[in-house]
């Protein structure tokens, strides 16, 4: 016996000397950071002969910066996650991350477990599949309710129009405006303010057109888009700075926002959090009742590095990962986010989230929620629709359409 | 030839010097040879550097981003120096009054200069929000509120606003200095000839600051060429890319569109910038200072 012992401790530790360790980055976040801890954790009691190492995206700018400063200094982490389908575009350009088609039959296998196959269809970079999507957060708007019931209304606006007459209920251009219509100035706040409402707008529509590289927003959606960002500041029914937190103290009746806010704002602001109500991005007043209102997926996934030591053996971790549907239950339960996949309604594993408000009413919107265009240009192509249309619609220069056609024409010339 | 100095002295002296090649070598020498390989070649941060001539520097002459942060550059000049010169100087003269707690005061305003970017960015944008504790103020006095960061020319003058908070007890200090080693006899001299407080001060007292004046002129140029967190922070470059800077370019161009090489041809040409600017204001306002 004592010599099995021995036999078996020397086993192990000669597994753990020779074993594989792999650096993995995750996102800064601490509910994101606890998930991946507990998995790891587990795999390395599982796996002695491929050791994980989990850390968090070195605090910078953004997670883009760190992983590029990385890269460049030749430390990059072998797997990360926290990765957008732009970023990944750019990084599939240089030839920095290795296509999970390489993993053949092993690949596909994990897609039909997961539940993800239409899923990954939208992250097809060049024909190949460079990014495992871990999460799908559709953007959807939160209201006031309490304020709402005060100015008569049983449910939030659902139009444009509906949406003015509120206005002109509440709004004051002083110290109370109806929403935060346009999200930051950032390249990034495209995605939370025009292209959500395009893609409301349009049923879901791409606003670029990946193939042509064209922009498609020049049509008459834009058209009634740019009017109403347009009609909104020219009224002063919203404003550029709305100083911190407008939705909780009051200041605004309605803000778009992802899951993340969830627990932060059920710790901050529990007398508001019961108030809530939830509904689609506004929508032009000709579109069709009965027809299901898009909104804007802010998804996110994970790469392997070209540099990555031991490729097979990332996949396996993260094949393990998310083969196991509990995995999931788990990512839920930490960070509110949906996983991305088709499933979520569906799949009994899920039921006990649908009693939560806040988790019922993303779910719902996940076959509705669009991810971005898989551009490499999205960083330029979205900071030109900030400098070109949104800024010259926030500050009124111009009328709305000449506005929209320059805007287009300027675009037009970064994707060309 | 025998060198005069023996083994141990040689290497004693050797010792002393090594520790700052060695610094130099690592933190300027190896930068430096990198930012020229870069600033001629093309780099995506994973494969080799390839060679791309001078046409990194021939894209800035065509570049109309480069062209309008050369605007906002004069623009955010044109507001910065005026107003940093003359808080500080104020800040100089009335520390000369000050007989209590001078120390205190001077650690006051240095505080500012020690704090935060990112922190005191984030109060501000707040403070001057919309409707923010300021506008709300002004509202409630005069019926009007300003848009502080929405319009783009409040935007830059409500940056430099913040830039001349955080420098005022930096360059006060320089300034107070500068004020202190003119020698009292002759302002002492100047009153028993009967000049004024005013003549005083424009014949005596700021020609004989000119070099304080033009270390903190040079300073503040130096400074306007490096803003980078406060409009990074506050209006995203905005609105209408006028506050966009130099430093906000290169960081975009870096790290966002991953072309280091493009960003660091606009790092050399804009060290250049400022430093042509910083000769020709020496050559034309600095004066020789003697007390004799």
């Amino acid at each position: 016996m004592k010599k099995l012992s021995v036999l078996f401790l020397i086993v192990m530790v000669s597994l753990v000397s020779f074993a594989v360790k792999l650096t993995f980055w995750t996102a800064p976040n601490a509910f994101q950071e606890e998930f991946w801890k507990t998995v790891v954790t587990q795999w390395n009691k599982l796996r002695p002969d491929i050791q994980i190492e989990v850390q968090t995206i070195p605090a910078a700018g953004s997670s883009e910066e760190a992983i590029l400063s990385a890269i460049a200094a030749g430390n990059a982490p072998d797997f990360s996650e926290n990765i957008f389908s732009g970023f990944a575009a750019q990084l599939a350009e240089i030839g920095a991350i290795y296509a999970f088609d390489n993993f053949g039959a092993d690949f596909q296998k994990l897609i039909e477990t997961r539940k993800m196959k239409s899923i990954m269809e939208s992250w097809k970079i060049k024909g190949r599949y460079y990014v495992f999507p871990i999460y799908s957060n559709p953007m959807i708007f939160w209201w006031r309710g309490d304020i709402l019931k005060n100015l008569g209304y049983k449910e939030p606006p659902r139009t444009y129009s509906e949406i003015y007459e509120v206005s002109k209920k509440f709004a004051d251009g002083k110290k109370n405006f109806t929403m935060q219509v346009i999200s930051g100035r950032n390249w990034w706040d495209r995605w939370f303010d025009f292209i959500t409402y395009y893609y409301a707008a349009t049923g879901g529509k791409p606003y670029i057109d990946v193939e042509k590289r064209k922009v498609n927003f020049g049509d008459e959606a834009g058209k009634a888009i740019t009017q109403f960002i347009y009609t909104m500041f020219q009224n002063k029914w919203t404003a550029v700075e709305l100083g911190t937190n407008p939705f909780y103290n009051g200041t605004i009746l309605a803000k778009i926002t992802g899951p993340w806010e969830v627990n932060w704002a059920k710790e901050t602001f529990p007398k508001v959090v019961p108030n809530i109500w939830f509904s689609a991005p506004p929508v032009p007043d000709n579109y069709p009742k009965d027809k299901p209102i898009y909104t804007f997926a802010d998804t996110k996934g994970l790469v392997i590095y070209s540099t990555c030591k031991d490729k097979k053996a990332a996949f396996e971790f993260i094949s393990w990962v998310f083969s196991n549907v509990q995995n999931d239950v788990l990512w839920i339960e930490k960070t509110q986010m949906p996983p991305a996949r088709e499933d979520l309604t569906t799949n009994p594993a899920f039921a006990k989230f649908m009693n939560d408000k806040f988790f019922k009413a993303y779910a719902s919107f996940v076959p509705y929620a669009v991810p971005p265009a898989l551009i490499d240009k999205t960083i330029d192509l979205q900071q030109a629709m900030t400098t070109h249309l949104i800024e010259p619609l926030m500050y009124l220069k111009g009328k709305p359409e000449d506005i929209l056609s320059k805007a287009v024409k300027e675009i037009n010339k970064i994707l060309f | 030839m025998r060198s005069k100095f023996g083994r141990r002295e040689r290497l004693f002296g050797y010792s002393i010097v090594f520790p700052y090649l060695a610094y130099t070598a690592v933190f300027w020498g190896y930068p430096f040879i990198w930012m020229v390989i870069l600033a001629f070649t093309k780099w995506n941060y994973f494969s080799k550097p390839r060679f791309f001539g001078i046409q990194n520097f021939m894209r800035i002459f065509t570049d109309s981003t480069v062209l309008r942060i050369a605007l906002n550059t004069l623009n955010f000049l044109a507001y910065l120096i005026p107003m940093v010169l003359t808080a500080s100087l104020l800040f100089a003269l009335a520390l000369t009054k000050v007989r209590f707690g001078k120390t205190f005061i001077m650690l006051s305003f240095l505080v500012a200069n020690v704090s935060s970017g990112v922190a005191y960015s984030l109060l501000f944008s707040n403070l001057f929000a919309v409707n923010g504790p300021i506008n709300r103020l002004l509202d409630r006095l005069f019926g009007i509120t300003i848009p502080w960061f929405s319009n783009p020319q409040l935007a830059v003058f409500s940056i430099c606003l913040i830039i001349t908070w955080k420098f005022i007890g930096y360059y006060g200090l320089i300034l107070y200095a500068g004020l202190l080693s003119i020698p009292s006899s002759l302002f002492e001299a100047a009153q028993l000839d009967g000049a004024n407080r005013s003549q005083i001060f424009w014949k005596i007292t700021l020609p004989l600051l000119n070099p304080s004046l033009i270390t903190v002129t040079v300073l503040a140029v130096m400074l306007t060429f490096g803003i980078f967190t406060e409009p990074y922070l506050i209006t995203g470059g905005g609105p209408m890319q006028r506050t966009t800077t130099f430093l906000i370019y290169m960081y975009d161009t870096a790290f966002k569109r991953i072309d280091p090489s493009y960003a660091t041809t606009v790092a050399i040409v804009t060290a250049l910038t400022s430093y042509v600017i910083v000769m020709l204001i020496r050559k034309f306002f600095e004066k020789e200072v003697s007390f004799v």
